[in-house]
């Protein structure tokens, strides 16, 4: 589903991403973690299609198709999905408009006809109660004045309404109370799909108890250091990074 | 290079044609004031940014040729369309000329409507273009609210004009009076239709007595090649409550200005606004208010979008008069840029001479959020969707804040469309 290959990616001139490689399939559940600064947040990024990032080498291709030449909102369309790490307030905009016009963009590129308002709303609050989301939620503008777990449910309330075909969690779980941790993860879960491939990008092992991954990948400075099962995982929350960091350099 | 002054004598002689009226009189005075101060200068502190050059232009070429015309069929549909798109009861000016048939279905029981053609008391001409306005006045109307009269249907006052082949000019005045208790909404627009140059000089003096409110929304969405000055001159006795939203759509060359008059204690002026500026226009908002006495409030808000190469302006006074204790003044502009020809020249000013105050003001510059369009690009909308829905939230806000049910649904859709219309290839 998704192919990287050598990909380098900088920002401001500085380089984060020095030739990663990584090829998820669908139905499969990735982890990339790896200690700040390695370049995790910057992968989520330039698969979304984030400008600022500049890609001096390498190819990302998602289904085959070139995804480096496509806009974030064809990407989008295309069934990638972004969870922001800080999903971002826009005052004035309304949470159910946004999610409305979300999942009609890609309906229209699918040929499918648009929702209607009865369906959407029925859909919306199913969702929500999955959740654990108020309704009252929906008539609110979009993450304004949200609290961080508000925000991180409100991103995966977006993403169970997109249905997306690859979805890309960026520190998803960061500055969650358990609760919260809980309903994310019951979210993530229940999107599980053998056509569906999730990417969990996270500095913790936490959300991998209630999100068990196929792979593990660990990176460090720009690269992928160490890939493995979800032991992996426990590996590096008993080790540290530095261990990685250390078989790396050596 | 100097352009040329406006032409006295034409002026004179076409003072001198129009038709004899209980206005004859103040005409005259008007123009004799008018011969006096003339037009403002951007020597004038209060018009540095606004050349009137574009006015003296067009009413020296229309007092050369000056032609009156009834609506064409184009006028009477536009006319037809707003009258049935916002529910009010509709007076309307036609190219300065009162319709005298609005009367009849005009029935707000209670409400006086009449010409200033047949009864001219108490008419104001002392500030820059209103002594032009009332010199060159065929008619005008007014408004009158008796005490504690509280209608229920919005009080519209249409003023259009066309300009089809030949440069047109029109004056427009409104004399509104809300006695002590009485509650009004009105509505006033201003739309002009045709594509030949076009100048429109309007002044309202809305005055409220004591426990009087108004809720008075502005909307001007004339031609883009038109040229438009507008003066509301507000006068507060005790008490009273005015609340202004006023919008900027159309227009080539505007000039607003608000002057609100917070005479007595415990008034309160809310005058909120919202300009719409895209390529080729420039729409200058001046607005002063002065603190007579305390307490009193006056909160302002005005907004702005500039697109294209444009030009806007925003200056807002607050006077605090000494012994105005009590008083308090807030004043807000927020202007969003679109592209890097746009130029706003945004002044908050305020003057206090008295002790017990609170006053503030804040003035920002920017552009849309590249954070925002990004996280809403990846949920699917396009660049240009994305760019809509973040214009369209800042402009909403001071939609949502217009004091008329029945203006915010169609000011809303007008609002979008413009913005549509601006952003069709100007922005970036």
């Amino acid at each position: 589903m998704l192919q990287i290959n050598e990909l380098k990616a900088s920002i401001g001139g500085t380089e984060i991403l020095r030739g990663l490689s990584l090829a998820v399939n669908a139905g499969e559940v990735h982890a990339i973690m790896g200690p700040n600064g390695s370049g995790k947040s910057t992968l989520a990024q330039v698969i979304a299609g984030h400008a600022d990032y500049e890609v001096s080498a390498g190819t990302v291709q998602f289904e085959g198709k070139d995804l480096l030449e496509l806009e974030p909102e064809e990407r989008a369309r295309e069934g990638i999905f972004l969870g922001f790490q800080y999903p971002v307030e826009i005052p004035g905009v309304n949470n159910a408009y946004l999610l409305k016009a979300a999942v009609n963009a890609k309906r229209k590129h699918q040929g499918v006809p648009e929702i209607d308002a009865f369906e959407f709303l029925k859909l919306a609050k199913e969702k929500m109660a999955v959740l654990g989301m108020d309704p009252k939620f929906l008539n609110r503008g979009v993450n304004e004045g949200f609290s961080g777990g508000e925000k991180k449910r409100n991103e995966i309330l977006q993403m169970a309404m997109l249905e997306p075909r690859l979805a890309i969690l960026d520190e998803t779980d960061s500055g969650l109370d358990i609760d919260a941790l809980r309903a994310v993860a019951e979210g993530v879960n229940a999107l599980r799909s053998p056509d569906r491939a999730i990417v969990l990008v996270t500095h913790y092992q936490r959300l991998l108890d209630y999100v068990e991954p196929d792979y593990v990948h660990v990176l460090s400075e720009g690269r992928i250091a160490r890939s493995g099962d979800k032991t992996l995982a426990l590996e590096l929350e008993e080790k540290g990074y530095d261990w990685v960091r250390e078989a790396t350099a050596g | 290079m100097k352009s040329a002054p406006l032409s006295l004598d034409a002026l004179q002689a076409a003072v001198q044609q129009l038709p004899e009226s209980a206005l004859t009189t103040s005409r005259h005075a008007a123009l004799e004031h008018f011969r006096e101060h003339g037009l403002p200068t951007i020597r004038d502190e209060d018009w540095k940014y606004s050349d009137l050059a574009p006015v003296v232009d067009i009413s020296n070429r229309w007092l050369a040729d000056a032609a009156t015309s009834s609506p064409s069929a184009a006028a009477a549909a536009a006319i037809t369309t707003i009258c049935n798109s916002i529910e009010a009861d509709w007076l309307v000016i036609f190219g300065g000329q009162v319709d005298a048939k609005c009367f009849d279905g005009f029935d707000q029981t209670g409400v006086s409507v009449s010409r200033l053609s047949d009864a001219a008391e108490n008419i104001s001409f002392d500030a820059p273009l209103s002594d032009l306005n009332l010199a060159l006045l065929q008619d005008g109307l007014r408004i009158h609210v008796p005490k504690d009269m509280q209608p229920t249907t919005p009080i519209g006052i249409l003023v259009v004009d066309e300009a089809i082949a030949s440069p047109g000019m029109s004056q427009s005045r409104i004399e509104v009076e809300l006695d002590a208790g009485s509650t009004a909404t009105i509505i006033e627009y201003h739309a002009s239709v045709g594509s030949a140059d076009q100048y429109t000089n309007s002044v309202t003096n809305l005055r409220l007595g004591a426990n009087a409110r108004a809720d008075y929304v502005r909307i001007q969405d004339r031609g883009l090649v038109h040229i438009h000055t507008s003066r509301l001159a507000v006068h507060c006795e005790r008490d009273s409550v005015f609340n202004h939203s006023g919008f900027d759509l159309g227009g080539s060359f505007v000039r607003n200005d608000i002057v609100v008059d917070l005479a007595q204690a415990g008034t309160c002026a809310t005058f909120d606004g919202l300009y719409l500026i895209g390529d080729k226009q420039h729409i200058d908002n001046h607005t002063r208010v002065d603190h007579r006495v305390g307490p009193a409030e006056s909160h302002q808000e005005y907004r702005g979008i500039l697109a294209g190469k444009s030009r806007g302006i925003w200056n807002g006074k607050a006077i605090v008069h000494p012994g105005a204790d009590g008083t308090d003044a807030e004043q807000a502009n927020h202007n969003l840029l679109l592209s890097d020809n746009a130029e706003i020249d945004a002044k908050p000013e305020l003057e206090i001479y008295a002790d017990d105050v609170k006053c503030s003001h804040g003035t920002t510059v920017g552009q849309l959020d590249e954070t925002a369009l990004f996280y809403l690009r990846t949920r699917g909308l396009s660049k240009r969707e994305a760019q809509q829905v973040l214009t369209t939230a800042f402009a909403q806000s001071i939609v949502s804040k217009a004091h008329s049910d029945a203006v915010r649904d169609f000011l809303e859709q007008k609002v979008a469309q413009r913005l549509g219309e601006m952003m069709q290839g100007a922005v970036s």
